[in-house]
């Protein structure tokens, strides 16, 4: 062949195509084929997304706000921040984007989009019935007022900006108590949904909501958020009432200790899932753990059955050479948690016991001591404690209160330091400050909120 | 205008026609070309008639004879000579002495795709790098690693001392800030080299994540380091878009053009290289001494110092205090490289094929780096007219890089965990080989180094080949067709292993943890380009056009295995199996090149161009951008008026360039990402955004020269000044969290880099016993962010408080920041410092002496600059730092702890050091056997025989308190470098050679 005609063919062949074939993400599909009339199964993925990105909070809730609030310890070997910093070792105020705080701040907002898309799909979709719809968006509104909840109580008196649909036009930071109030009312119109969607839902939830996985169930666990809600925002009356229409069930005792249990859960599987976030094996040889704080053991009633039920003695302390007492002496770590069996053990992130104990609360403030006092029987006689024989002004039972709600509550997203800082109590009498640290109030402002402020 | 077309026309037609006349007026030239200082006959001397393409080429005895037009000029050209003309007027024997190019000012660089220019014609700064001055000194185990301070322009920082590579490489500044990508494009004959770092997972097993930088901490190596850097003939290193801007849209980090060694005529040459070597650890920190006082201060008197002191005077009792930087890092690893080269060929055919074994041991047991490396370079003539050439290189290599750097409740980083254990830790394993729990971190660096895996094998296709058609030629003009293209596979296949018996392993749920890795990158390109060369009067004009395609698809997949039965890495043998990641990607990209050079008899040459491309990684995929050129070189010394008296050489230049960046993959779609919960398969909506106005970054860049040549070229500088302003750069817009959308890639900004680069090389003394050579070469770049329409940001490391980098208008996005919060810069925080260098500056010199003994060295200093030193964090944390328990201020407190207080306190600056350095980076003596020796020896088998002694890094100061102030835990980052987390120490190297050839 003349060289002319390979010549010939390779041009005319390089110069045929002047175009290229576009190419679309492919590894996984767009937002848009969600958003654009999903079917019910495009709906379900988002559904199941939505509580996939619900769970994440609780281990930084847990542990940040634990260590704030001296359940428990930190030690974790590989960053000295997780010590120095979480426990204000050598600084009182916290800084923007201050270390490891981002999980309970921007996990619980991506749960916050997720159900915002979750909503926005449903709306464009012709593929669910109204009562469908109103199923989904009642979920979706429920969680999400749930999710707010966290960033607010981290961020506290700096507030949260809760209308967040638009990316690029973010609405103001409101308040905490105007915060609170518009969680609430998200929390409202996720229950009038539900109550517009009919017998059963149109998509499956994990087990972790069994019992609940209805619109019957989920306006249970709706009104549960909304008492917790109500009580942060000192609404006892509103709290009363939400418990009423939750799962709060008051009929427990020692023999049926599993009563206060009840109520949906997150759950934890092996890989690709995720595993439950606290479990440690008893006795590992790490320098990577959560500890008990001692003042727990220290503190705990004799009898009381949730000493055994979730501290472990170990074999052998660990250290942590951050923590050391005022001598310089490093604080062996001698108690972890006992809780979790297993990785996968779902982990329950609003139950029966703190819904009684919302109620004794609600009880006391509204003024009925008596009732509370009964109620704080019902924690005090499930775990094996005589009834309360101290005194019944109203100091004394909130002082009760607070004593159960910190034993029942212990390393469940943080209740103590949340609890004392809304009763006006989070100082060094109630804060076990060995350690040499300080209590913050909150934590800063994050520095993508200020500098969206800055520039718009 | 028809009438001025017609006129002009004519007036070409006319210069043509008076041409052809003087040919008419032959004359035979002949005569011998020979070595000026030698008087050796010089064969293959090319003899042209100036301002023609008719000439011939010098025999094996120097003799030449050409028909010649009177009074034309003759040009006697060879590489590696200077070029001499010599007037014809009636004299019909030319005899002619070449002079050696010291300065290499003939050399041809490449200035198109399709075509080349001598350097004295060069509007810009191109620097070459040939193998004499790649191999010459030492043997180097990566090519990027055998670049360090040869280039003006260049810097290069290696992430940590690891076996395998791993260099960022950047020229002249920051181009990209994130997007794009912030390494050069490596061309090796035509092909696109995929030189990216694979990942292998270890950021997941070792728990290593997490801070401000999504980047992953799995300390791959970028694969550059898989080519041997002995089949290199020369590099050329575009710097800026000036330079670059005929690659169009991936040029804006520069372009760097490989060539291989290519056949030569003759009788097959045989070229036979030993190294054998050792590396030893360049520098140990010193980790500090523990003794009864030092256990006090440090745990306390209490229980638990007790304790320590009773474990500490076991220690002592069993004689096991130990070192442990000496123990884990004290290894003396052995080098072997093994390169056998055959080269030959004939009128038709000349082949280049290379062997080589390269097999480096690490400074740490189980580590190592090996290279097995084939190659076939074969050119053929098919017809008279068609040249077609074919290079082929097979590589396998294999990495075992051990387990440094960053962890997390792990242990699986040796350096990070030995910041935290004391001298007399109870490590050793005993005699059934049980490795005792370390009760001061999650696990024994001594099971880590013994027992656990971390390796990579890629096995890899560079194929390239080129087409040359000469269409038609005349005796003033030719038309080529060139078509070049080729592919590069790369498979790897990686596996991290931690195994179940392990402590940390023991310490989870489903103890045994393997990932495995697989990856096939396939990148395959084609141009065609139509050279049109013509020659009028004194002018010469290249006309070049042409279309470049290139296509990039790869698959990656990591799969883990946890929960191992005993001693299985089969992921069969694992309870709990999962896909960690699977990506695959699909990039094509499409570029249409038009350039037009205009010599005006070597005084000015002129050049302009422009290119036009398209890209899938753009929004707009099927959207072209256009990307200009244009420069001028200017040869005073060639012009009349000139009188060259002490001055050989002066040439003034500017040269102005555009080229892109592209987003990268992924960064314009809106996905969904999977995630199991319970058994249900969710989809969560990601947190990228995406802009629909997004375009290419640009940079766009002016550079301006002159290049003077004193004494016939034995002193020459080259001093160049360039402004390259990168715009719409694209960089992450972070709306306020709250949004859940916590990234959208947009054209964010403005960048500018300024730079100067000086280059001065002579020959002081050259005699014929004694001969060297000198070149001093200084480099500065200073950055600074001119236009930021986003938010101020930090990026890059751990957050804040462990410091990192500024994003600011007004300030150089290299700029460290950290705690405390401030109201003086943007963005709240405090200035510490800068992570680029004031100035670079190398110093090379080469002797010749008694004939047959070559020495050279090159020392490299780099001023200023700082570093992020969390390894120092973390020694004083573990009180390991070399005197942590003394105290200088008297308060007390350790000093370590002091620091380490001070930080917490919120002064991040304690740990942000200065990070220069001088290093020896390498230093050589060879010997050549004479002539009359080896004609002797075993009766001349031998043409030649070499030997030598080197070292590369054996010298190094610097204020910096670690192992070496070249580090990044990040890997190859635009911003994020110079963040060190307990890294694999950097080794010295010391070789012995001997070359062979016969």
């Amino acid at each position: 062949m003349k060289p002319i005609y390979i010549f010939l063919l390779v041009m005319t062949s390089l110069v045929f195509s002047c175009d290229v074939d576009e190419v679309v993400d492919p590894n996984n599909p767009s937002l848009a084929s969600v958003l654009n009339d999903a079917s019910i199964a495009e709906l379900q993925v988002l559904v199941t997304g939505l509580e996939a990105r619900s769970r994440v909070y609780y281990t930084n809730a847990t542990q940040m706000f634990g260590s704030f609030g001296r359940e428990v310890w930190a030690y974790f070997g590989s960053d000295p921040r997780f010590q120095n910093d979480w426990l204000g070792l050598v600084r009182t105020e916290t800084y923007p984007d201050f270390f490891a705080s981002a999980g309970t701040y921007v996990n619980p907002y991506l749960a916050v989009k997720q159900a915002n898309i979750l909503i926005e799909s449903v709306g464009n979709s012709s593929a669910v019935t109204a009562e469908q719809a109103a199923g989904m968006t009642g979920f979706a509104k429920t969680i999400k007022g749930y999710q707010l909840l966290w960033p607010l109580m981290q961020q506290y008196q700096n507030g949260i900006r809760v209308d967040v649909e638009d990316p690029l036009n973010p609405g103001e930071t409101l308040g905490y108590d105007a915060a609170l109030a518009a969680i609430r009312s998200i929390l409202d119109e996720g229950m009038s949904d539900l109550q517009a969607a009919g017998g059963s839902f149109a998509f499956d939830l994990t087990a972790g909501y069994a019992g609940f996985n209805s619109p019957d169930g989920m306006m249970e666990v709706n009104r549960a958020i909304a008492a917790r809600a109500a009580l942060y925002a000192e609404d006892y009356n509103g709290a009363l009432t939400a418990l009423s229409n939750s799962f709060m069930d008051l009929d427990v005792d020692e023999d049926s200790r599993e009563k206060m249990y009840v109520g949906p859960a997150h759950v934890y599987g092996e890989a690709p899932d995720i595993n439950n976030p606290l479990f440690y094996p008893l006795n590992a040889s790490t320098s990577t753990i959560l500890i008990v704080h001692p003042s727990m053991i220290e503190d705990a009633l004799p009898g009381d059955a949730r000493v055994d039920a979730k501290f472990f003695e170990r074999d052998e302390p660990v250290n942590n050479s951050n923590i050391v007492d005022s001598n310089g002496d490093n604080i062996p770590g001698e108690y972890q948690d006992a809780r979790y069996a297993t990785n996968t053990d779902p982990i329950p992130f609003i139950r029966n016991e703190e819904l009684i104990l919302i109620y004794a609360e609600a009880q006391l403030m509204t003024s009925n001591p008596g009732e509370a006092e009964d109620a704080i029987n019902i924690i005090r006689n499930t775990w094996g404690l005589a009834d309360y024989s101290g005194g019944s002004s109203m100091d004394e039972l909130m002082e009760e209160i607070l004593f159960q709600r910190r034993y029942s509550l212990w390393a469940e997203g943080g209740h103590r330091w949340i609890d004392l800082r809304r009763t006006d109590r989070l100082n060094d009498t109630y804060v076990d400050l060995r350690d040499g640290g300080n209590i913050f109030t909150q934590v800063s402002r994050r520095t993508s909120e200020i500098n969206w402020d800055l520039d718009n | 205008m028809p009438m001025k077309k017609i006129y002009f026309l004519s007036m070409i037609l006319f210069m043509l026609l008076s041409f052809s006349q003087l040919l008419a007026q032959d004359l035979r030239v002949s005569g011998t070309v020979t070595e000026e200082s030698t008087g050796e006959a010089l064969a293959g001397v090319n003899v042209i008639i100036q301002g023609t393409t008719t000439g011939t080429i010098t025999d094996i005895q120097g003799n030449y004879s050409l028909e010649v037009p009177r009074g034309s000029t003759l040009l006697f050209s060879f590489v590696g000579y200077l070029t001499q003309s010599v007037v014809v007027q009636q004299q019909t024997t030319v005899d002619v002495e070449l002079k050696q190019d010291v300065t290499n000012l003939e050399e041809v660089v490449i200035s198109g795709l399709a075509s080349t220019v001598k350097r004295t014609n060069l509007a810009n700064a191109v620097a070459t790098v040939n193998s004499e001055q790649l191999r010459g000194t030492t043997t180097q185990q990566t090519l990027d690693n055998a670049l360090y301070g040869k280039i003006p322009g260049v810097n290069m920082n290696a992430n940590g001392g690891a076996p395998g590579g791993g260099i960022n490489v950047q020229l002249r500044g920051i181009s990209t800030l994130g997007a794009g990508s912030s390494q050069p494009l490596y061309i090796i004959d035509g092909v696109y080299l995929d030189n990216s770092a694979i990942r292998n997972g270890r950021t997941q097993v070792s728990g290593a994540s997490g801070g401000q930088s999504t980047a992953t901490q799995d300390n791959a190596s970028n694969r550059i380091a898989d080519l041997n850097p002995d089949d290199i003939e020369n590099i050329e290193v575009l710097k800026g878009p000036s330079a670059a801007a005929i690659y169009g849209t991936r040029a804006n980090a520069g372009v760097i053009i490989i060539t291989t060694k290519k056949g030569s005529t003759g009788k097959p040459k045989i070229r036979l290289n030993q190294d054998i070597g050792f590396a030893e650890g360049q520098n140990f920190v010193g980790f500090d001494d523990w003794n009864p006082d030092k256990i006090t201060a440090y745990y306390g008197t209490g229980e638990t110092g007790q304790a320590e002191l009773q474990k500490y005077n076991e220690a002592l009792a069993e004689g096991r205090v130990a070192d442990w930087e000496e123990e884990i890092y004290g290894e003396t690893g052995m080098l072997y490289n093994t390169q056998l080269s055959i080269t030959g060929g004939n009128e038709q055919t000349t082949y280049f094929i290379s062997g080589s074994l390269q097999d480096e041991e690490g400074i740490i047991q189980r580590t190592g780096f090996q290279r097995y490396s084939i190659r076939a370079n074969i050119e053929q003539k098919l017809w008279e007219k068609v040249k077609l050439n074919v290079n082929t290189n097979y590589i396998q290599s294999e990495s075992d890089r051990g387990f440094t750097g960053n962890q997390n409740n792990t242990g699986g980083s040796m350096g990070y965990t030995l910041a935290y254990t004391p001298s007399y830790a109870d490590l050793f394993p005993d005699e059934q080989g049980n490795y005792p729990n370390n009760s001061y971190f999650n696990d024994n660096p001594l099971a880590i180094r013994d027992l656990a895996d971390n390796n990579f094998t890629v096995n890899r296709f560079i194929t390239s080949f080129g087409l040359n058609y000469d269409i038609f030629q005349t005796t003033n003009s030719f038309l080529r067709f060139n078509m070049s293209g080729g592919v590069d596979y790369l498979t790897s296949e990686s596996l991290v292993y931690f195994p179940e018996i392990l402590q940390h392993q023991q310490a989870q749920a489903n103890p045994g943890d393997v990932m495995w890795g697989k990856s096939n990158n396939f990148n395959s390109n084609i141009q065609g380009f139509l050279v049109f060369n013509t020659m009028f009067g004194e002018f010469t004009s290249t006309t070049q056009a042409g279309m470049v395609k290139l296509h990039q698809n790869s698959e990656f997949i990591l799969n883990r295995g946890r929960g191992l039965a005993g001693g299985q890495t089969n992921l069969q043998w694992a309870k709990v199996v999962s896909v960690q990641e699977q990506t695959n990607r699909e990039v094509s990209d499409l570029g249409i090149v038009f350039q037009e050079e205009l010599n005006w008899g070597e005084k000015i040459i002129a050049t302009l161009g422009i290119r036009f491309d398209k890209s899938t990684l753009n929004f707009q995929q099927n959207e072209f951008y256009a990307f200009p050129k244009a420069s001028v070189a200017v040869n005073l010394h060639n012009f009349d008026f000139f009188d060259s008296g002490l001055i050989s050489q002066l040439k003034l230049r500017a040269a102005y360039g555009e080229t892109g960046g592209l987003p990268l993959f992924g960064n314009t779609f809106e996905s969904l990402t999977p995630q199991l919960i319970g058994g249900g398969l969710g989809g969560q909506v990601g947190t990228r955004g995406v802009d629909p106005d997004l375009v290419p970054e640009t940079a766009a860049e002016i550079e301006v020269g002159a290049d003077i040549a004193l004494f016939d070229g034995a002193l020459s500088l080259e001093a160049t000044y360039y402004n390259k302003k990168v715009n719409d750069l694209i960089l992450d817009l972070i709306p306020a969290e709250s949004t859940g959308i916590l990234a959208i890639a947009t054209n964010a900004a403005d960048l500018e880099n300024k730079g100067i680069e000086l280059g001065l090389s002579g020959t002081p003394i050259r005699s014929q016993n004694f001969e060297w050579f000198s070149q001093l070469l200084w480099w500065k770049n200073e950055s600074e962010i001119t236009r930021l329409n986003i938010p101020t940001f930090t990026t890059g490391g751990f957050g804040p408080s462990l410091g990192s980098y500024l994003i600011a208008e007004g300030y150089s996005p290299t700029t460290i920041i950290g705690t405390p919060s401030g109201t003086e810069i943007p963005g709240g925080f405090t200035v510490y410092g800068d992570r680029q260098a004031d100035f670079d500056m190398s110093f090379f010199n080469s002797f010749r002496f008694l004939k047959n003994f070559e020495f050279s060295f090159l020392l490299h200093w780099k001023k200023g600059g700082d570093n992020i030193n969390l390894s120092s964090l973390l020694w004083d944390d573990g009180g390991n730092t070399p005197g942590w328990d003394e105290d200088a201020d008297n308060n007390d407190t350790p000093d370590g702890l002091d620091r380490l207080l001070e930080w917490a306190g919120g002064n991040t600056g304690v740990y942000i050091q200065e990070s220069s350095y001088v290093k020896l980076r390498e230093i050589g003596l060879y010997y050549n056997v004479p002539a009359n020796v080896t004609d002797n020896f075993l009766n001349g088998a031998f043409t030649s025989i070499k030997f030598g002694v080197s070292g590369n890094n054996i010298l190094l100061y610097t204020p910096y308190e670690s192992y070496d102030p070249e580090v990044s835990n990040f890997g190859n980052q635009p911003i994020s470098s110079n963040i060190e987390v307990t890294p694999y120490p950097s080794s010295r190297r010391y070789f012995f050679h001997i070359a062979l050839e016969f």
